[in-house]
């Protein structure tokens, strides 16, 4: 609980550089006992991708109503994405996800080398029980939750476990890009928090309301296990590092953030599905689209 | 790993308990997903232990649109033993089946289409409920998968037609004890057929026909008991394609058994496909990395590469190193419980110990057999062949240096092959599969009796059958 308490009155001071604008220095509760890394089948999951939809530098979380105040964002998702974008006007904005009943926002900073802006490919939105949580105990999002995973003024590096950077699908994690082979794309891959408070759907510092499991137990004050959602974004970039940079500053502040627009039907059903009953409804890695 | 830390979960399950009612909004759901899980918790807890088969033939028939609307509201009201008989018809649904051992068939498989309209993901998708067959139907545009297996002991898809799914046509994963019988698959980026994830699987694939996929067949870290025979797969861009890969559990791919297949023009270059299978065009037969297949009396013809390549999988950002042989016994179940160690850098997965015995090839323009690595002495891989009938191999002379149960001589570098260049290949691009050009839907061979005959849940698979007694087929007129 100490983590809980940053306040929240100097959360736009990035400290990053002068044309960057950091969320704030919060991050939720705890983290992951270890990275989520290794071969798909051993847990149950569910997964959607999304391909790149647009940029801006727009944050309807932290800076609601308030177009342009954000670093530079990717988003990924629900098309119509903007400062002004609430949790009811996700319904009426299409989708560049494969699955049409998820109409989420989800954005990441952009990803730069010197003054390009590196496009992203496409997103891919792992759904699966915390790591040893009895995946029967697993609840869907609430409808309207927002969340961040990872923290975007971080000063130094960030868990492995919430942030880290891989090559391909492979089971490397790094805490910042490695130059990966030729045609093994960057990707940046966050983690978000899988225990909610039972009652918030936002928080001041978009963090307070949701925390990590550990061992397989939701922290006091946090009673609810949510999905577990590892957010990866995936970067048409290989070879030397040289010059990247994230919007948000430095290659320490990965953080992706998330607006629950999924048809609350759907999701719940594939909660139930697929993490009930632990089995594997989709695998992602390795047999990309030619 | 499923279940780790009894006392942790259930503690996690009383405070959910207690927050019951604040968090009641999250959890409400319509008053058909309420009546769904009411029968998924009134089953047993462990769902993958098939039940005897008395009990499940002594199951009613539910009849759609007769008592039920939807095919799901009658699956959904279904008891283990139960059929599920539907009516003519086009029906816009997405199926879930979570009940065990139902059977689920259509009165007429050309006349009872299930069209996902290319917004529903999967056809009928069958989640950790054991022995559910489903027969005579056809699924269409669905965005996933037209028939889908998950998490099963015991499965039957018999009768099916599976055309224009945007990852595969009839799909089983991390599942045992099953059967594919008289599938017909057309116009999926993946495979027509996959099966995937299982050592040992002890399933029969028969009577499949698929055409203008990526892939006619593909099975990645699949095997054991797992028979792929008296088949066709023709115009894909690679026929069958078993595959090791650290990216899914269960590596290697291994022990599976292909004879008697129809195997032609797996060449086609208009098709939707994934990396993988514009990297496999043009290949008849193509173990890519496998190790103790048997590949034996196919008919092989016409294709631009091989018509049986034993070729390597390079893996280039892995999730495991590869295992050593003394590891190819490890069952799936296994294989779950291994943490995997990071190998620092890409894998090779070499074919080895693979028989390719008594097969007829033609037109093969690369060559009739093909044994390549990227790196590994070839001539050390164990794998071996006889009794083709062929007229060119690579390296040359493939018979006389590694016959199956006899000691080879020649010379190994004489006609080697390089594979790596296969990587810098281009290919015809993909074609996205909702609009991919796909031979008209033609009508497909009814089951017999459907309308009367009693529910066959899948609790008798697979079937047992006479290798012995197979030949090669002959090539089509």
């Amino acid at each position: 609980m100490l983590l809980l308490a940053v306040s929240c009155s100097n959360g736009s001071d990035s400290g990053n550089g002068a044309s960057v604008k950091a969320h704030t220095d919060a991050t939720s509760l705890g983290q992951p006992d270890e990275p989520i890394a290794g071969p798909q089948g051993a847990t149950p999951q569910f997964l959607v991708e999304c391909q790149y939809s647009h940029a801006g530098s727009d944050d309807p979380i932290v800076f609601p109503g308030q177009p342009g105040q954000s670093h530079l964002h990717a988003f990924f998702g629900n098309t119509s994405v903007d400062a002004f974008t609430t949790i009811d006007s996700l319904a009426a904005g299409g989708t560049t996800c494969d699955q049409p009943l998820d109409k989420a926002a989800y954005w990441a900073p952009a990803l730069l080398r010197g003054p390009e802006v590196l496009t992203p490919i496409k997103s891919t939105a792992y759904y699966r029980p915390g790591q040893g949580v009895e995946p029967s105990t697993v609840q869907p999002f609430p409808a309207g939750l927002v969340m961040v995973g990872g923290n975007s003024g971080a000063t130094g590096e960030q868990p492995l476990s919430i942030v880290a950077w891989s090559c391909g699908a492979g089971i490397e994690r790094a805490v910042r890009p490695p130059e990966c082979t030729e045609a093994r794309n960057l990707r940046l891959l966050v983690t978000f928090p899988d225990c909610w408070d039972g009652v918030n759907l936002d928080s001041p510092d978009h963090h307070g309301h949701v925390a990590y499991s550990s061992q397989g137990r939701c922290p006091q004050g946090y009673p609810v296990p949510v999905v577990q959602m590892q957010f990866s974004v995936e970067y048409p970039v290989w070879g030397p590092t040289d010059g990247l940079v994230l919007a948000s500053g430095g290659l320490t502040t990965g953080h992706a953030d998330f607006m629950n627009g999924w048809d609350q039907e759907k999701l719940a059903s594939e909660v139930r599905l697929c993490l009930h009953r632990e089995v594997v409804c989709g695998v992602a890695s390795g047999r990309a689209s030619g | 790993m499923k279940r780790s830390i009894v006392a942790a979960a259930t503690a996690v399950a009383l405070l959910l308990a207690a927050c019951g009612d604040e968090s009641s909004d999250s959890t409400t759901t319509s008053a058909a997903e309420a009546e769904t899980t009411v029968t998924a918790e009134s089953m047993p807890p462990e769902t993958t232990t098939a039940p005897e088969t008395t009990e499940a033939a002594a199951g009613g028939t539910l009849a759609v649109p007769g008592d039920f609307d939807t095919i799901q509201a009658a699956v959904d009201a279904a008891v283990p033993g139960d059929l599920i008989l539907i009516a003519p018809g086009t029906y816009r649904e997405a199926v879930n089946v979570e009940t065990d051992n139902l059977t689920i068939r259509g009165v007429d498989r050309n006349e009872v289409v299930l069209d996902g309209n290319f917004e529903l993901d999967n056809g009928v998708r069958i989640l950790g409920a054991s022995g559910v067959t489903v027969e005579n139907m056809t699924a269409m545009n669905y965005t996933r998968n037209g028939f889908f297996w998950t998490g099963v002991d015991g499965y039957r898809g018999s009768y099916l037609t599976a055309y224009r799914t945007g990852d595969y046509g009839v799909y089983s994963f991390d599942s045992i004890n099953g059967q594919l019988d008289h599938i017909y698959a057309a116009g999926s980026p993946d495979a027509g057929v996959y099966v995937g994830e299982c050592f040992p699987c002890n399933a029969v694939l028969s009577d499949i026909v698929s055409e203008h996929n990526g892939l006619g067949y593909s099975g990645t870290n699949s095997g054991g008991n797992l028979l792929i025979i008296n088949s066709v797969f023709r115009n894909n861009r690679a026929g069958i394609v078993p595959n090791s890969g650290s990216y899914e559990l269960c590596y290697p791919q291994r022990a599976t058994t292909i004879v008697g297949n129809l195997v032609y023009s797996n060449n086609q270059p208009d098709t939707p496909a994934i990396d993988v299978a514009l990297l496999a065009m043009g290949n008849g037969i193509l173990s890519a990395g496998g190790v103790l297949n048997t590949i034996e009396r196919n008919m092989v013809f016409d294709h631009d590469k091989s018509g049986i390549g034993l070729v390597p999988f390079l893996e280039e950002d892995p999730n495991d190193s590869v295992p050593t042989e003394e590891e190819w016994t490890t069952t799936c179940e296994e294989s779950k419980m291994e943490r995997p160690v990071d190998p620092g850098g890409a894998i090779l997965w070499d074919s080895q110990q693979n028989r390719v015995i008594g097969n007829v090839l033609e037109n093969n323009r690369v060559a009739d057999l093909l044994l390549a690595s990227a790196g590994a002495d070839v001539s050390t891989l164990g794998n071996c062949f006889s009794g083709n009938t062929l007229a060119t191999t690579a390296p040359n002379n493939l018979e006389t240096l590694a016959p199956c149960d006899a000691t080879g001589s020649g010379d190994w570098k004489d006609g080697e092959y390089d594979i790596i260049a296969w990587l810098a290949e281009v290919h015809p691009p993909s074609v996205d599969w909702q609009t991919s050009t796909l031979p008209a839907l033609q009508p497909q061979e009814n089951m017999p009796d459907a309308g009367t005959a009693p529910a066959h849940p899948a609790v008798d698979v697979p079937m047992t059958v006479d290798l012995d007694a197979i030949t090669v087929p002959a090539k089509p007129a």
